[in-house]
C-alpha cells in the first residue's frame, strides 16, 4: 500500500476504494502499489473540475488512475490534482507501459503535459487540431461541418461570391 | 504551448540497412485496407518481407462520444453507449447502466439480471461471429463469412424481437431493460440454443483442422502470458496466453456468479490459440444462454422507482402523480448523487469498463470509456515483429480490435 506521508486523503466511493496523492508524488506511489501486486493500470484518465460546486475542488484538473491486483483481484483508485496552463505531471509509461498511449489520450483531450513522455502528440484528433475538446471550456459542436451551408460559403472563390 | 510537443509521425527507419542486403522500406498500411477491421493507418519498416517496426495510427474514427455524454441527461446517454464498440452495443450498455446504477445504489430485479446475461451473451456470440467469418475471409476460407453471418442473422432477428432494433439495441437502461421479453423471443431463444452448438461444430469442421488455416496461425503472433498481462491485454488476447482471467468469474456482475461455464483458455499463446479460445467462449455462450432461459425468473424486469424510470402508459390517464414524474423525467430527467464509480464488463473483446464522475446534477460530468481495442492494439508491434507482412493481417485479425471501440 502507499506509505502514510504520501496520502492526502482516502475513502470509499460507492464501493470503490480511492487514495488522494500529491501531484510531485504520483510516480512514487504507484511505483509502491505496483511493488504491492497492483501490476496492472486498468485505465487512466483526467476530470475537469471547471465550475463544479459539488464541493470544493483543490484544483481544477484531476488525473485518475485505476489499478489492479490480478491475484486477489482488487482495486484501487489514486487521485491526484493539478493546476496550471499547461498543467504538468510526471509520466508513468515506463511503470506500466499501457500508460503509454492513455497519456497521449489524456494530453489530446485535456491538454496535460506528461513529462518525460517518449511522444507526446495527438493520437485521437488531427495532428494539426487546436484545443483540447474534453476540457470543460471546450464547446460542443463549434467547428464548421464539411458540406454544410458555412462551409460552401467559405469554398466559394471570390468573383462568384 | 504545443512547441515543446513532437508533432505527428517523424520517426521511421527508411533507408537503413537490413538483413538481407537491402534497405528497409517504410510502408503505410492503411487506413482503408480491408484487413484493418475499421480504419487504422499502420506505419510499418519492411525489410524485404519482414516487419521490423510498426506504428499503429489510430483516430480516424474518433467521434467523441465522451464529450456528447457530457451534454446529454443520464437516461440518454445509454443511444450513445451503443456506438462505440458497435459488435457488442448491449454490453456497452450493460457498463454504463451497471456504473449509474451502483453510484445510485439501485439493484435491478433478478429477472432483469437474467435478461441482461442472456442479452450479453447473444452479444459475445455474433461478435465472435463477426470475427471468426471476416477472419476466414482474410486468410483464404472464404466460406466461413456466409456460415458465421447466417447465425449472426438470427441473433440480430432476436435483438429486433426484443427491442425493435438489429443492432444498436439500447436494451439495457439504468434500472433495468428497455422491455420484458416477448414468448416469440423466448422461442426463437430455445431454438437457437438447441441450433447454436451443431453450428460451432460446422466451423469447427471448417477450420480447426483446415490445413491453411493451420499454417496461416499456428506460431504466427506470438504473446507469452507474461508480456500480455504487462501490455495490460485482456480478453481472449489474455486467455489466448493461458491466463485464465474473466471478469464474469473474477469481479461477477449480473449474478454472473450463478451460471456454471468454464473460462476458456489456450497455452498456444500465439493466432490459433485465440481461436481456440473464442470457439471455446462461444460453446461456453450457449450453456450459459441455456441455464438462463430455464431459470428465467419471474417478476418485473425494472426497479420501482418512479424517479428513475417512467411510470407506465396506463397509469397516465388515471394518476396525477405519475403525470408529474413523467414530465419531470422527460424535462430534466433524474439526478445521480456526486461521486465516481468504474465498473468493468467481460466483452468480446475483453474489458471494457466505464467510469462515470457525477456532480449532483442531470447530467454526467465525466464518462469515460475503457475499451479493450485500445488497449490491446498496443500489444500489436510485440506481436507482430519479424513477422511477414501477410502475417501481420491475421495478428491484426485474431487481436479483434474494432476501430470504434478503440476511437470511441
Amino acid at each position: 500500500m502507499i506509505s502514510e506521508p504520501l496520502i492526502v486523503e482516502q475513502g470509499v466511493s460507492a464501493g470503490d476504494h480511492w487514495v488522494t496523492v500529491g501531484s510531485g508524488s504520483i510516480r512514487d506511489a504507484l511505483a509502491e502499489l505496483k511493488k504491492d501486486g497492483f501490476t496492472l493500470l486498468v485505465f487512466l484518465t483526467c476530470v475537469d473540475h471547471l465550475a463544479d460546486s459539488s464541493r470544493q475542488w483543490p484544483a481544477r484538473y484531476e488525473l485518475v488512475y485505476e489499478l489492479r491486483n490480478l491475484e486477489k483481484p482488487e482495486q484501487i483508485r489514486v487521485r491526484a490534482f493539478i493546476d496550471g496552463d499547461p498543467p504538468h505531471i510526471d509520466s508513468v509509461h515506463d511503470l506500466f507501459p499501457p500508460a503509454n498511449w492513455e497519456e497521449r489520450e489524456t494530453y489530446d483531450m485535456f491538454g496535460i503535459i506528461f513529462n518525460d513522455h517518449p511522444d507526446l502528440s495527438r493520437i485521437l484528433m488531427p495532428d494539426d487540431w487546436v484545443g483540447h475538446p474534453l476540457r470543460r471550456d471546450y464547446p460542443v459542436g463549434g467547428e464548421v461541418v464539411e458540406f454544410s451551408e458555412e462551409h460552401e460559403t467559405w469554398q466559394t472563390p471570390p468573383e462568384k461570391a | 504551448m504545443t512547441d515543446t510537443i513532437t508533432q505527428g509521425v517523424t520517426v521511421t527507419k527508411t533507408g537503413e540497412k537490413g538483413a538481407f542486403g537491402g534497405e528497409l522500406l517504410t510502408v503505410n498500411f492503411g487506413p482503408h485496407h480491408p484487413s484493418t477491421h475499421g480504419v487504422l493507418r499502420l506505419i510499418v519498416d519492411l525489410d524485404g518481407e519482414q516487419v521490423r517496426s510498426l506504428k499503429p495510427v489510430i483516430g480516424y474514427l474518433h467521434t467523441g462520444i465522451e464529450k456528447q455524454m457530457e451534454a446529454l441527461r443520464w437516461q440518454q446517454g445509454v443511444t450513445v453507449t451503443d456506438r462505440h464498440d458497435y459488435l457488442s452495443p448491449p454490453i456497452n450498455n450493460l457498463a454504463y447502466a451497471l456504473a449509474v446504477e451502483k453510484l445510485m445504489g439501485v439493484v435491478v430485479p433478478p429477472r432483469a439480471d437474467a435478461l441482461r446475461v442472456i442479452m450479453s451473451e447473444l452479444t459475445r456470440l455474433s461478435s465472435h461471429l463477426v470475427w471468426m467469418g471476416t477472419s476466414g475471409l482474410e486468410l483464404g476460407a472464404m466460406s466461413m463469412l456466409m456460415y458465421c453471418f447466417r447465425e449472426r442473422d438470427t441473433i440480430l432477428d432476436m435483438n429486433e424481437e426484443i427491442s425493435g432494433f438489429r443492432m444498436h439495441t439500447s436494451y439495457i437502461r439504468p434500472g433495468g431493460v428497455m422491455a420484458d421479453a416477448t414468448p416469440r423471443f423466448l422461442e426463437m431463444l430455445d431454438r437457437f440454443i438447441h441450433d447454436m452448438p451443431g453450428h460451432v461444430d460446422e466451423y469447427e469442421n471448417l477450420l480447426t483442422n483446415n490445413p491453411i488455416w493451420r499454417s496461416r496461425t499456428i506460431g504466427i503472433g506470438r504473446l507469452s502470458a507474461e508480456d500480455a498481462k504487462v501490455l495490460g491485454a485482456t480478453g481472449p488476447m489474455l486467455r489466448g496466453s493461458g491466463v485464465a482471467w474473466d471478469l464474469r468469474r473474477s469481479i461477477p456482475y449480473s449474478g454472473y456468479e450463478n451460471y456454471d461455464f468454464e473460462i476458456a483458455t489456450s497455452d498456444m499463446c500465439d493466432c490459433y490459440g485465440r481461436y481456440l479460445v473464442r470457439i471455446k467462449e462461444m460453446r461456453e455462450a450457449v450453456k450459459i444462454l441455456r441455464q438462463a432461459l430455464d431459470r428465467l425468473p419471474d417478476g418485473p424486469v425494472n426497479v420501482d422507482d418512479r424517479k428513475m424510470l417512467p411510470p407506465p402508459r396506463e397509469e397516465l390517464e388515471t394518476s396525477m402523480e405519475a403525470v408529474i414524474h413523467h414530465f419531470k423525467l422527460f424535462t430534466e430527467g433524474y439526478s445521480v448523487p456526486p461521486g465516481d464509480v468504474y465498473v468493468a464488463v467481460e466483452s468480446g473483446r475483453g474489458e471494457n469498463g466505464c467510469y462515470v464522475v457525477s456532480d449532483g446534477t442531470h447530467k454526467p460530468r465525466r464518462v469515460k470509456f475503457r475499451s479493450a481495442s485500445f488497449v490491446n492494439l498496443q500489444a500489436l508491434e510485440q506481436m507482430s515483429l519479424n513477422h511477414m507482412i501477410a502475417d501481420m493481417v491475421a495478428i491484426i485479425g485474431t487481436a479483434d480490435t474494432v476501430l470504434g471501440d478503440c476511437d470511441r
